[in-house]
């Protein structure tokens, strides 16, 4: 009983990462229909950057977030402006847009290899195998800090996404882009500003990463496939859905460590993903909502 | 107010207007009518910067404006309210006129445009909280039109604002469209529904694949024998 009380509380600490990783892929998707391969890439180096700064500077890599995020946010803007925006725009993803963002995930990784070596790095502070005391569970601090951090996270996300006109500028750019042309948005600056923002998040989940998880350059794309299993689970580029797809699965792999053996957790993911694609093609929400007239 | 001299437009390889002399006079309901594919979104689509002309001038203002991008010529006070609508159906109806405001002209005065707008169509102000994708066919046309008053425009273009309305609804839009000018809002009409059209505008254009072949003042094209051969069918 406590057994599976504990699994299914650190599936709900692991639900806050995943929902965390997952919203700069669907907002890139959304605004831009494009699937941002190079996110992996952002994993790693914001975790790398989040280790440089705690051994040379001994920043805390929760606070160091303050600089991560806002460099990564201007990092992704540069990104789509120099070459994201370039690519020829389309109702879905296409091959060159692809190829562009699995090449810039290949330079980051290479970028990574020059500067940081291949060698195994984790980062271990003060409060690694800190545990707090909650409802009679043993929780590990860094995973609830992990936890809280996210849903902060997504708690501003989502008062950006309904209150400010950038923020419904950039949810109305995701249904209907000819008409955002029409009433005076200017779509170009609202694509990079929603890139810098995607890649923003990215690098506050590979922040957050960095405390949980040992990483190489080669880090992060377990993850990006997670991710992605998460936005087709939520229905693409629905904001709630990616937070319920989320929950789905960080339950699922914590319930399934209690009856199948840890090697095939990997497995999860992915036939949770063929069971979506197969079943219901629109996502958890797409059920939810039954059928739209549009 | 606008002109467009010997306009060229093409999608791709294909031309789709073939040199188009247009005059909208500040203040008049100028209407452009004519068959399936004959042009008349592709004109509109072009004023409003979605398109870029292969050869011609756009002048709105004495400015030339072909080539412009849509939020530039937006910020100019030119609004397009597109074919079959093009709400954002997951937003709200209040959230859909807010996002109409987006210039920022027009952002200034968005609190009082939408009292504007919820006096002409007190059924938005009713539904306000809905999302648009779930409203009716003649809402969300009002609420169309109600999003391209928000961008407070001089000169506001309309396409086909009657498609697919039941006949009440249809007169309801001519009629609106009459009180919006009455405001002082110079009106761009594209329609099928010929009679209705012509017996609002000031003045008319006749447009067949991609040329104008004929304009005068609506009532009298009204009473010309090829209008009533080719589109009223008598
Ligand atoms: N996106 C497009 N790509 C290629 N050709 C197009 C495109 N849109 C329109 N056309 C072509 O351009 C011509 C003019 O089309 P347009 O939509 O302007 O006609 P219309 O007068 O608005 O017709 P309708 O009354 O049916 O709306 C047509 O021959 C059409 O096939
Ligand atoms: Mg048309």
């Amino acid at each position: 009983m406590t057994d599976l009380l504990s699994v299914t509380v650190s599936g709900l600490l692991l639900a806050g990462l995943y929902a965390t990783m997952s919203y700069g892929l669907t907002m890139i998707y959304g605004v831009m229909k494009i699937i941002n391969l190079s996110q992996a890439g952002t994993f790693m180096l914001a975790a790398y950057v989040a280790f440089t700064l705690f051994t040379y500077l001994g920043l805390d890599p929760m606070l160091s977030l303050v600089i991560i995020v806002p460099a990564f946010f201007l990092f992704g803007m540069l990104l789509q402006r120099l070459f994201v925006s370039r690519v020829p725009l389309a109702n879905t993803p296409t091959l060159p847009s692809l190829l562009l963002l699995f090449g810039i995930w290949l330079v980051l990784q290479n970028l990574a290899y020059m500067i940081w070596t291949g060698d195994d790095r984790s980062i271990l502070t003060s409060y690694t195998y800190s545990t707090i005391n909650f409802l009679g569970l043993q929780l590990s601090f860094t995973r609830v800090m992990v936890f809280l951090i996210g849903l902060l996270a997504l708690f501003a996300l989502q008062a950006f996404l309904t209150r400010t006109y950038t923020g419904k500028a950039i949810r109305a750019l995701t249904q209907n882009r000819p008409a955002c042309m029409l009433v005076g948005i200017d779509v170009d600056r609202i694509a990079m500003l929603a890139f810098g923002i995607g890649v923003a998040f990215d690098a506050l989940a590979g922040t957050l990463m960095s405390l949980l998880y040992a990483f190489t350059p080669a880090f992060g794309n377990t993850f990006m496939l997670k991710a992605f299993v998460i936005i087709v689970l939520g229905g693409l580029q629905n904001y709630y859905g990616v937070a319920i797809g989320a929950l789905v699965l960080a339950l699922v792999e914590s319930w399934a460590v209690m009856f199948m053996p840890a090697s095939l957790q990997p497995a999860i993911a992915y036939t949770l993903l063929v069971i979506v694609l197969v079943l219901m093609p629109r996502g958890i929400t797409g059920l939810l909502e039954g059928r739209r007239t549009v | 107010m606008l002109e467009l001299k010997e306009l060229e437009v093409a999608y791709g390889e294909v031309q789709a207007i073939w040199g188009i002399d247009l005059e909208v006079p500040e203040g008049k309901i100028i209407t452009l009518v004519g068959s399936n594919g004959a042009g008349k979104s592709t004109t509109l689509r072009t004023i409003s910067g979605l398109l870029t002309p292969m050869r011609g001038s756009i002048t709105f203002l004495g400015e030339e404006i072909g080539g412009k991008k849509p939020h530039e010529i937006v910020a100019r006070g030119i609004a397009h309210i597109p074919e079959a609508r093009q709400l954002w159906p997951d937003m709200t109806v209040y959230e859909n006129l807010e996002l109409g405001a987006y210039s920022n002209h027009a952002r200034a005065h968005r609190d009082k445009t939408i009292q504007w707008v919820f006096e002409l169509f007190p059924r938005l102000a009713e539904r306000r909280h809905q999302k648009a994708g779930t409203l009716s066919g003649g809402e969300q046309q009002m609420c169309a039109i109600g999003r391209g008053l928000m961008a407070r425009p001089r000169l506001l273009m309309l396409d086909e604002p009657s498609l697919g309305l039941a006949p009440m609804l249809v007169e309801d839009v001519f009629r609106i469209v009459r009180e919006i000018n009455s405001e002082g809002v110079t009106i761009l009409l594209v329609e099928q529904n010929i009679v209705n059209a012509l017996s609002t505008a000031d003045w008319a254009y006749v447009m067949e694949t991609g040329k104008i072949i004929m304009e005068g003042p609506g009532r009298e094209l009204l009473d010309d024998p090829h209008i009533r051969g080719a589109y009223l069918g008598v």
